[in-house]
Formats: C-alpha cells, structure tokens, sequence
C-alpha cells in the first residue's frame, strides 16, 4: 500500500499482467499492419505511414473500451476483478499509443505547411459551425489533453496528495475522453471509409460499454432502493445479523448520499465506509481476510474495528458505530473520523446481541 | 503487503466466492477463468485487427518513388503553376506536363523566375498517378535544375502549348491537393485528409479537381481561376468537400483546365 512511493510496486500477478497487455497490443498492431499492407484493396499497396496511424488509433480506441468495461465488469462477476488490478497500466499503455497516433498524425498530416503544425491542427478545416463537416481533429484532441493528464497523475503519489475525491473527480473524465473520441472517429474516419463495418463496430463498443455501465449502476439503484426505508434519521436498521454472509459485507445507503459497508467476521460485526482509501474502491464487496477487510480492486486493507491499515501501512478510512437490538443490526449514520477504534457488535447463537 | 500476508489464500481452495487479491496467488477458479479468457481475449483481438484492416477502402492508384532519382528535360513554366513541358512523340499531343512541387507543404517558395521559359534539366523524385506525373524538387535552387539544350527540348512546341477551349461545364467533385493525391498520401481523399489538402494548397501546390464519370473513370482536372491563373486561397474551406462549380474546360497542350471562379464553388 502507500506508506511509500516505488515507480512500480511489481508482483508476479502485474508482471504477467503487463505482458499480456504487450502481447495483445503488439500483436493487434502487427496483424493491422501486415493484413492492410498484404490485402490491397483495388490492387493499390496502402501507405505504411497512414496504415500505422490508424493502427495506433484504432488500437488506442480498442484499448479504452476495454479499460472502461472492467469496471462495471468487475461489479457484476469477481471473476473480473484480475483485469482491473492493474488497469491503470492498461491506462498508461493506451496512453502510451495514442500519443503514437497523436505524434505521427499530427507530422503526417500537418508539419512541413506554411502553418504550425498545432496552428494547422486546428485551422485548415474551418467548418466548426457544421456537425458533419466539424473538425475532428480537434475532438480527438482535446480527448488527448485529458488522457494526458490521467496518465501523468496515475501514480499513487498524485492519488494522495491531490486527495481521493479530487483524484477520482479527475479521472472520472475518462467518461468525456472517450465520448469525445467516439465523435472523433464518427466525425472522421467514418466519413471517409466506405464500409459499413466501421459504424457497427464503433456504435457497438458505445453501447457495450453505456450498456454495461447502466447495467451495473442499476444494480446499485436497486440495491439502495431496496434499502430506501432504512433511510430515516437516528440509527438505521441494516438488516439481521445473519443476513451478512461471514467474513463479508452488506452495503446500505445512508441518508447524506454515501455508502456503509457493514462486515460480519465470525461473531463480530463492524462497520465501515464502503470506500475505499486508495482509489474510492467499494470496500462492501471486498472480503475480511487475514482480520482485515480487504479491497476488491487493489487489495487494500483495513482493521474492521478502527479502520486502519495494518502495520507497516497507516491508511485510516471512517468507522461507523453500529449495535444488535431485538435481532437487527443498526449502524449510526453519522462517521466517526477516520480510524477512530469502535466496540464491534456480537452476535450470539440465534442472532441476538450478547 | 506484507509477505505472511500471501499465504493467507489458498490457490488451491475452491471457493467459489474467494476473492482475487492482487498481492496473492491468484484463487484456482480465477485461474481456471483466465485460462479460458486470455486465449479467447488474443483470439477476438487478432480477429478484430485482421477485420478491421482486411475491410480499408481503395487507397488511390498513386505512386511516390522515393528510392530514385528521376530526371527530365524540357521547357520550364511558372504560370499558372510550377511544371515542365516535354516532347514526346507516342503521349497524346506530342507532349507530357509534369507539374514541379517543392518538398514537403511549401511549394510556394520555389522561386524559378530566372528559369521560366527556358529549357531545363531537372531531377528529383517522381510522383504518379495513372498517367500523370509530378516531380518532387529541393525548396531552394541547385544542382537539380540545369538548363538545357534548347533545340533539344523543342522550346518552340513547348513554350506556347496549343490551347483549345472545350467550352462551360458544371463540375461536382471533389477539391484536392494534386501532390497527395498523385501518390504521396494514401488515401488523399476524404474528411480524413481535408486538413491536409488544405495546408498543401494554401503551401502553393497546385489544386486538382476530381471527378469520378458515370462509368467509374476518373476525370482530374487542374484548377485555376476564371482567367487560367494560379486559383485564390479563397477555396481552402471547400477542399476535400463534395462540391460543385461551372467553369470552363481549357486544354492548355496535353492537360485539362477547369478555369472557374473561386467564388463559383458552391459545397453540396
């Protein structure tokens, strides 16, 4: 966890990791490259220069709507959950090749001109008052200028010292990013190429992954609906002790908006803020392990009782003081400052408080 | 984590609800998962890249042979454009127009006051496309540009190409920058190239207007204004657009003319 800054805390599980995110991304861009340069459509070699501009766009794309499947993916099945444990290198990695795309594009298209080559970027296709004829050279730039600045505060050192909610506020503009850069391929390419492929695979990945996001997010919608009645002043009525499977958590909404994970471990119940420290993960789905309630996303823990991390670590989150009365759980919606120590609940036979 | 923390799950514990921790050995029913998911993942994603590429439109029959030096002599001319004119006996009208282009977007600056006129000797690099040709030469002047034999290169037939007005026509097509689309880039049509297009014009190279005939035969025709002089900047927000125009057609030796006013250009 955080208590120091490494580049890259490497693992075996990141190591592989990252080599199949090289495998599949070299391996995307060798086979546009040899199946554009070998089909020639018409009888016309295609040039090398414009094929690997669109393999790097094409790829770049790919990869961010893979990126932003893993997330919801992820609520709906753990199976998921190795995808997004290193998802931000995926992030670099298409960061890494749009800046390819951006690059040569930009010296393919605009340098050696009477103009700047920025200048031209945005100035030699003036439509910008037509939907069809806008520049979407410029869409795609400003989807850029956002990738950038996610990749260059990826790091967990930016996550801390800009602040979890600031952190997540940022790169919650990803959302935009690749909106911007869906119009900056229906807005470009698609008017350009001939076939019908390109428009189905494009609207397809939009809809995958607005799809998948609303899927997912209703799931949540219904979950904190089912718990609407709970949502009353003065403590809150969870649910029964034995409701909460053993050694994981049950999430209920609470009145302000935010989430408490409320975790069973053997006889104890504990509550917590469902998000988590490092990159507002929800620490509800996660599992206690090892005594400490561990995150879904990055393996972040916590001691359920104060909410600190384990040593060495020092990562405090929200408590919750919670009580059993007349075989329910109820949680006090106000939080207790970050690890602030709090007596767990006991269970006894039948489910009652001790 | 801490290292007694990786023991803590089993990998061969099969729980179904056992939970993929990062920092520890990967549960067997994740690695079952991804056993099945990473050749699958490789599969749609070689499969996406080969239909993707495999479905690339028609990139243009043109042609930029960067890997020799091509060399022509004849009659140099500036108006309205920078290009040679040489005798050819089997070429349609006893002759061949090769349009000069600078290197790179900036042919504006090639400055051939001293030369126009005259008969030359020039080298650089071949572009073609179906007949027509460009040579691609150095900004500035050098060894590149002798001048020549005159009576070799026939300067008499040469100088004044017969001229024949083939009369007004209205023209829809499409705008482009003629080194492009000759076979420097591929494709040099479309949205995609639009902005392209419209920096090599506004550089100075000569704009081209495409249009395709009913029976799929492409008719390209070089642009100037109303009176056959180099075309106004005015036309840059149109290149690359579909587009309409009425004009006249003028053969000016073996190339056509599309001699409009820039303000005619209307986009469709």
């Amino acid at each position: 966890m955080g208590h120091q800054y490494k580049a890259i805390q490497w693992n075996g599980n990141k190591i592989v990791y990252d080599l199949y995110v090289l495998a599949s991304t070299g391996m995307f861009i060798t086979i546009f490259m040899i199946t554009g340069l070998a089909t020639q459509p018409g009888g016309h070699p295609a040039d090398p220069v414009i094929l690997f501009i669109r393999a790097l766009g094409v790829t770049a794309f790919a990869l961010l709507t893979v990126i932003l499947t893993i997330g919801p993916l992820a609520r709906l099945s753990p199976r998921f959950l190795p995808m997004l444990y290193n998802r931000r290198h995926l992030g670099v990695t298409m960061f890494i090749v749009a800046s390819a795309h951006f690059g040569l594009a930009l010296f393919w298209y605009h340098a050696g001109g009477p103009l700047n080559p920025l200048v031209s970027l945005f100035v030699s296709n003036p439509q910008y008052d037509s939907i069809p004829g806008f520049p979407f050279e410029s869409l795609g730039f400003v989807a850029f200028l956002i990738i950038f600045v996610m990749a260059a505060t990826s790091h967990d050192f930016w996550l801390n010292n800009l602040s979890a909610p600031v952190w997540k506020a940022l790169h919650m503009l990803v959302y935009p990013a690749y909106a911007l850069l869906v119009m900056h391929i229906v807005l470009g390419a698609l008017m350009t190429e001939k076939s019908m492929l390109y428009p189905i695979m494009t609207g397809g990945a939009f809809l995958f992954v607005s799809g998948l996001h609303l899927y997912a997010g209703f799931g949540e919608w219904r979950a904190d609906n089912g718990m609407k009645s709970l949502k009353a002043k003065g403590w809150i009525d969870v649910c029964a002790p034995l409701d909460i499977p053993d050694m994981r958590a049950v999430i209920a909404p609470l009145p302000k908006g935010d989430r408490v994970a409320v975790f069973r471990y053997g006889g104890k119940i504990s509550a917590v803020t469902n998000a988590c420290r490092h990159q507002n993960g929800p620490l509800g789905e996660g599992r206690v392990i090892d005594g400490c309630i561990t995150c879904p996303w990055h393996g972040w823990q916590y001691r359920p009782s104060d909410g600190i991390s384990p040593p060495p670590f020092t990562e405090k989150i929200a408590t919750y003081n919670v009580k059993i009365e007349s075989g329910r759980v109820f949680v006090d919606p106000k939080p207790n400052p970050p690890g602030t120590r709090t007596n767990p609940a006991l269970i006894d036979m039948e489910g009652a408080s001790l | 984590m801490t290292n007694a923390s990786k023991g803590v799950i089993d990998p061969q514990k099969k729980d179904p609800n056992e939970m993929f921790v990062g920092w520890a050995s990967a549960p067997a029913v994740d690695r079952r998962f991804l056993l099945g998911a990473l050749p699958a993942g490789l599969a749609a994603s070689a499969g996406a890249s080969w239909l993707i590429a495999n479905e690339l439109d028609d990139p243009g029959a043109g042609a930029w042979l960067t890997n020799a030096t091509h060399q022509v002599t004849g009659v140099l001319t500036n108006h309205p454009y920078p290009m040679i004119r040489l005798a050819d006996a089997r070429a349609p009208f006893g002759m061949r127009t090769i349009l000069v282009v600078a290197q790179g977007k900036c042919t504006s600056g090639l400055r051939l006051g001293d030369v126009a006129g005259k008969a030359v000797s020039a080298s650089g690099v071949l572009i073609q496309r179906e007949g027509r040709q460009m040579l691609e030469v150095p900004l500035f002047l050098g060894d590149w540009l002798k001048l020549a034999d005159e009576e070799a290169a026939e300067p008499d037939a040469l100088t004044n190409p017969q001229t024949e007005p083939l009369g007004k026509a209205t023209l829809s097509g499409t705008i482009m920058d003629s080194k492009c689309f000759f076979g420097v880039m591929k494709p040099s049509l479309g949205k995609t190239h639009k902005a392209c297009a419209s920096l090599c014009i506004r550089g100075g190279i000569p704009p081209s207007f495409w249009a395709r005939t009913r029976d799929g035969r492409e008719s390209v025709l070089l642009m100037t204004d109303a009176q056959g002089g180099p075309m106004s900047m005015d036309i840059l927000p149109l290149v690359a657009d579909p587009v309409t125009a009425q004009g006249e057609i003028v053969r000016v030796g073996d190339i056509l003319e599309f001699r409009a006013d820039p303000n005619d250009y209307r986009r469709i």
